[in-house]
């Protein structure tokens, strides 16, 4: 799997980030695997397919996903509910939609699925993938990761 | 909801719109996330989701006529996005109503819609506005 893959994710999360929140992600470390385990809370899961099948998976600390939330609606948020995993459930929709425009400059033609949402505590994404490159991003709301996992 | 001046395309009409837009939508969710079981707020909800479904047509029309004058050449994709929108509206309705007024699907369209709003009024639609200055800088050269 080709490093390369993972700018258009990047760029699209960047881009989506401060159109709508006014927020520059500032990206942190990469780092590659074959499993995806998570001590992050709210996990956006948005499936692949295509020249590329296999899933980005956005994983947002309990406290980012509720600031997130709280600075798009204005209103208090207190606890991770379905108004708040719907809410970031779209944005990652958002930023992986982005994402495969990016993709197909790179002439790679990819479909997505709608979001799936999983929280909890220490979750481990079962992703039958080869490879899974990981970014993680630090901003003012706290810090979040982007997973892509290639099959 | 949060309104911020960057989400402005540069057409007043347009702008209006989208913050009554906010405002409306910010009314919608309000009533959704008060404490008050959906049974009691059955009426409000219907009447809040009303008043802003009435409105996104007003606005739609009003976006949609802009970009025909202006020979939008995004324009197909674009009416093809309001129209799927107004219909995930009218969607929601019925399958709230079939629920039985079920609580996580109210909850659950709420947060798509806060998403979606930010982002069309913020990414989408700032490509009418970008368009239309590009047409008024060749005016001007």
């Amino acid at each position: 799997m080709d490093v390369r893959y993972l700018n258009p994710v990047i760029a699209a999360t960047d881009s989506v980030f401060q159109t709508m929140l006014a927020v520059k992600p500032e990206k942190q470390n990469v780092s590659v695997g074959t499993e995806l385990v998570t001590n992050k809370e709210v996990n956006v899961i948005i499936g692949m397919i295509g020249d590329i099948k296999g899933s980005i998976v956005f994983s947002f600390s309990r406290e980012m996903a509720l600031a997130v939330v709280e600075a798009m609606s204005g209103m208090e948020m207190q606890k991770i509910d379905k108004f708040v995993t719907s809410a970031m459930g779209e944005l990652g929709n958002i930023i992986s939609g982005k994402a495969t425009t990016g993709l197909a400059e790179l002439d790679l033609s990819c479909d997505i699925a709608p979001p799936q949402i999983v929280t909890g505590k220490e979750i481990n994404i079962s992703s039958e993938a080869e490879k899974i490159l990981m970014v993680t991003f630090k901003t003012k709301f706290g810090d979040f990761d982007v997973s892509f996992s290639i099959k | 909801m949060i309104w911020r001046d960057e989400y402005k395309i540069g057409v007043d009409l347009v702008d209006e719109q989208h913050k009554e837009l906010f405002n409306r939508l910010g009314d919608f969710i309000q009533t959704v996330r008060s404490a008050e079981k959906v049974a009691a707020k059955k009426a409000e909800i219907d009447r809040t989701l009303a008043f802003l479904g009435d409105y996104v047509v007003t606005h739609f029309n009003a976006e949609e006529a802009l970009q025909k004058k202006y020979n939008y050449p995004d324009f197909e994709n674009h009416h093809e996005v309001h129209e799927q929108f107004k219909s995930e509206i009218a969607e929601f309705k019925k399958e709230f109503e079939a629920s039985g007024y079920d609580e996580d699907l109210l909850m659950e369209f709420s947060g798509y819609l806060l998403t979606w709003l930010i982002n069309h009024v913020a990414a989408t639609d700032q490509k009418i506005g970008d368009y239309i200055n590009s047409l008024n800088e060749e005016d001007t050269k």
